[in-house]
């Protein structure tokens, strides 16, 4: 196992808007954590200036050095996962520890149909 | 192809910092040690003042100094209040770095260059004109560092080839920023999405 690891479950990686998601958050440090904090959140990618927006976090205080725990986010309506030629909207989980560097993200996908909304694919 | 696959995109340009040509960092450094941590950043548009002055930040919050980076350009604008606000906002264990220092009234920039000397614990600042500060550095570019910069970024394409990349370089003067947008707009259009 990596030292952080998020697990969705059953392996889900797409939302519908207002779906929630469950999973669980894992660790294995070599020293003990202050704490661990899990983001949900979305940023851009592209040709322009990184947006990013964090919608929720969960902090675990004092976790020690390796364990699990599960979590639930309930996602919003929007924005909704997409791509351009110029830009990518791009949702994700993020679980870090704190002190250290440490860090795990794990891409998902919002969006009504499942899958990213691809830009410009219709006249 | 999408925004996200593209190997040129900005945040993953980003990722790559400051090449200094012809000297190391710890030489950078030691210079700005000697110049008593008040210096300019000289170079033409694109050749990687901003990112040095940021490259620095990060040593000195390392060693416990506070940066206070300020950017200023077309969007940002640096006038009288905001200056102000920067003023009272420095303290001794902060280093004020301003990044387009040559685009500030001179007013102002007299006043931060005289408050920085007694309530900051060093000005350093970007600028495409020499004379502001003593320079740290003539930032410049090369052919080189260019197809080094693409070559770290790993674009799959048999299309930038040295030759393409040389005319690119000519095309833009230099200005690396300007070949690499350029990339990315060729990478956009290259493939469907």
């Amino acid at each position: 196992m990596d030292k952080l690891n998020i697990a969705l479950n059953e392996d889900k990686t797409a939302f519908a808007p207002r779906e929630t998601i469950h999973g669980t958050v894992q660790w294995n440090l070599t020293t003990n954590p202050r704490h661990l904090e899990l983001s949900l959140f979305w940023y851009t990618a592209g040709k322009g200036t990184r947006d990013v927006g964090i919608v929720q976090t969960l902090r675990f205080d004092e976790p020690g050095a390796y364990g699990s725990k599960d979590f639930s986010f309930t996602l919003p309506d929007s924005p909704y996962s997409f791509s351009g030629k110029l830009i990518s909207l791009i949702w994700a989980l993020e679980l870090t520890n704190s002190p250290g560097s440490e860090t795990i993200r794990r891409e998902i996908t919002l969006s009504p149909t499942g899958q990213e909304i691809v830009l410009g694919t219709h006249p | 192809m999408k925004a996200r696959d593209n190997p040129f995109a900005v945040e993953r340009v980003q990722a790559i910092r400051y090449r200094p040509l012809k000297t190391t960092f710890d030489e950078i450094l030691a210079r700005l040690h000697e110049l008593n941590y008040r210096a300019a950043i000289t170079g033409p548009e694109g050749s990687g003042k901003t990112t040095l002055l940021e490259d620095l930040g990060r040593a000195f919050r390392t060693k416990g100094i506070k940066p206070n980076l300020v950017f200023v350009n077309d969007t940002s604008r640096f006038d009288s209040p905001t200056c102000r606000r920067l003023l009272a906002s420095l303290s001794r264990d902060q280093i004020a770095l301003l990044d387009g220092a040559d685009l500030i009234r001179r007013s102002d920039w007299s006043l931060l260059k005289r408050h920085t000397i007694t309530h900051a614990y060093g000005l350093i600042i970007t600028s495409h004109k020499r004379g502001l500060l003593p320079t740290l550095i003539e930032c410049s570019t090369s052919p080189a560092l260019l197809k080094n910069i693409v070559a770290a970024l790993q674009p799959q394409s048999s299309l930038l080839t040295p030759e393409f990349l040389d005319s690119l370089y000519k095309r833009h003067q230099g200005n690396l920023r300007a070949c690499l947008r350029e990339l990315y707009d060729l990478y956009a259009q290259s493939d469907p999405l």
